[in-house]
């Protein structure tokens, strides 16, 4: 068998969240080493892990609890075969298709076409739907997204966007904690020795900006395992046209989720979030019109067989 | 230098139980998987006698489709390797595709909620033979893959693990477009 080109995109779009990952434990290093510089030892040597512990208190309870967590945050309610036997059907399809246990099903009442995952590991993990997306997609379009959605739970993206989150959390905590005690003239006690001024500026700099930079790299995670998922659903599915025609009819809908909560945008199918308020750097989703594009052309390399 | 080669030795002893445990796990992942199928083929015949008397209710005259199926149903439950289970199987998706196309040709079979509920039924499982046969071969592709490339392929003997046989529909009519006989 030749190499599919979802398996390219597979391989792809993980090369790329590696080099991010990485790129983020480098900047945490870049952080902490302009504080070493700016405070000198003795003041970072504390911050440092203070802010590391903060952010994986913080972000660990909530990826460990992640599946009970988004049911109280959305008001998703789980749901039995008897609820939706059409949907367990399908769910059970890729379930096959996909070698991993039978996640948790869940709903959502609103009036906005979407579905999320999320879940520890593929033995705790959760799906959920909007009442509206079971009413109009087709059982095709529902299992593209079910593939996407089950794609997550493949992909471990919850561990993903922890890691993700938990970096970008301690950045920002360290950075706040850092630009505080400089305007209370705290913590400098290297104060009186010589240091290149440059080097204090550029640190300084780096302590400011470190957060924002943060932020764009965990977005740019979160667009490379959105497209990833994609590209895995139809590894499942072997069916490029049922996620497309799903995501082209998400895209022809201008209702959006009614909570626009920040925190749990990154796990719908479908951005919540306004396209044009957020700038694309900062999207936690590629735009669909690309993610419709990609699918196409995979569409176009013709049925691939079993 | 002492401790470099018990380190050295180590890491060896490691690597091999990490090939080893690799060659084993993908053979149980490959034996998982066909059992899949046979659950999913199981499913299917198991609803065919229900699904035949439904439609003989309403459409008395096609005896030769009912037949076909049967006889295809019969020889699916009876076949036990790989190869044989992947033909009955094909032979019985054609048998039931002309069942089907039979059941176009009358609106109030069509409309039955019996058939209704039956054609979804059929049509799941459809699918789940068909997701369960992709996953099967995919594991068998890593499977050979890996007993026959370097390194895995030195521990193939050891661990008693062989490339296994691919799960292929092999029916010279399964793209053709059932016969519908009015």
């Amino acid at each position: 068998m030749a190499e599919n080109n979802f398996r390219a995109l597979e391989s792809a779009n993980k090369g790329k969240t590696y080099f991010l990952l990485a790129a983020m434990g480098a900047l945490t290093w870049l952080v902490a080493y302009a504080a070493l510089t700016y405070f000198g030892a003795g003041t970072t040597s504390t911050i440092v892990p203070i802010a590391v512990g903060f952010a994986l208190i913080g972000v660990w309870g909530s990826y460990y609890g992640s599946d009970k967590l988004v049911l109280t945050m959305t008001g998703a309610k789980l749901i039995t075969r008897e609820d939706a036997p059409e949907l367990f059907n399908v769910i059970e399809e890729v379930v096959i298709a996909s070698g991993l246990p039978m996640p948790k099903v869940a709903i959502v009442e609103d009036s906005a076409p979407n579905a999320f995952a999320t879940g520890r590991n593929p033995e705790h993990a959760l799906i959920a739907f909007t009442t509206r997306i079971l009413e109009v997609m087709d059982r095709d379009e529902l299992q593209g997204v079910i593939a996407h959605e089950m794609s997550h739970v493949a992909n471990r993206d919850t561990l993903v966007s922890a890691v993700a989150a938990t970096t970008a959390g301690a950045i920002a905590i360290l950075s706040d904690f850092l630009t505080r005690m400089m305007w209370f003239g705290g913590g400098r006690r290297d104060r009186d020795q010589n240091q290149n001024p440059l080097a204090l500026v550029v640190s300084l700099a780096v302590l400011i900006l470190a957060p924002i930079a943060a932020m764009l790299l965990k977005s740019a995670i979160s667009r490379k395992r959105e497209a990833l998922a994609d590209a895995t659903a139809v590894s499942f599915t072997r069916n490029p046209a049922g996620l497309r025609k799903a995501l082209e009819v998400l895209a022809a809908d201008s209702t959006v989720v009614r909570q626009k909560s920040n925190a749990v945008a990154h796990i719908w199918i479908e951005s919540p979030l306004d396209g044009k308020s957020v700038s694309k750097l900062f999207s936690t989703h590629p735009p669909i019109e690309e993610r419709i594009a990609t699918l196409r052309a995979m569409e176009s390399l013709g049925p691939t067989s079993s | 230098m002492k401790y470099i080669v018990i380190g050295a030795i180590a890491l060896l002893v490691l690597f091999v139980i990490a090939q080893y445990n690799r060659l084993v796990r993908l053979n149980i992942t490959v034996d998982e998987a066909f059992a899949q199928i046979e659950v999913q083929l199981k499913r299917r015949a198991d609803l065919i006698p229900n699904l035949v008397e439904t439609v003989k209710g309403y459409a008395k005259h096609e005896q030769g489709t009912f037949d076909a199926v049967v006889a295809a149903r019969a020889k699916a439950t009876s076949a036990s390797t790989v190869a044989d289970v992947a033909a009955a199987d094909g032979a019985l998706t054609n048998a039931l595709r002309g069942l089907l196309a039979v059941a176009e040709a009358y609106p109030d079979l069509k409309a039955s909620a019996n058939f209704l509920s039956l054609q979804e039924e059929l049509s799941t499982t459809e699918n789940k033979v068909s997701f369960a046969r992709q996953f099967y071969n995919d594991n068998v592709r890593s499977l050979n893959t890996a007993v026959k490339t370097i390194p895995t392929s030195f521990f193939a003997g050891l661990a008693k693990v062989s490339a296994r046989e691919f799960y292929e529909v092999e029916n010279p009519t399964d793209r053709n477009v059932p016969n519908v006989k009015f």
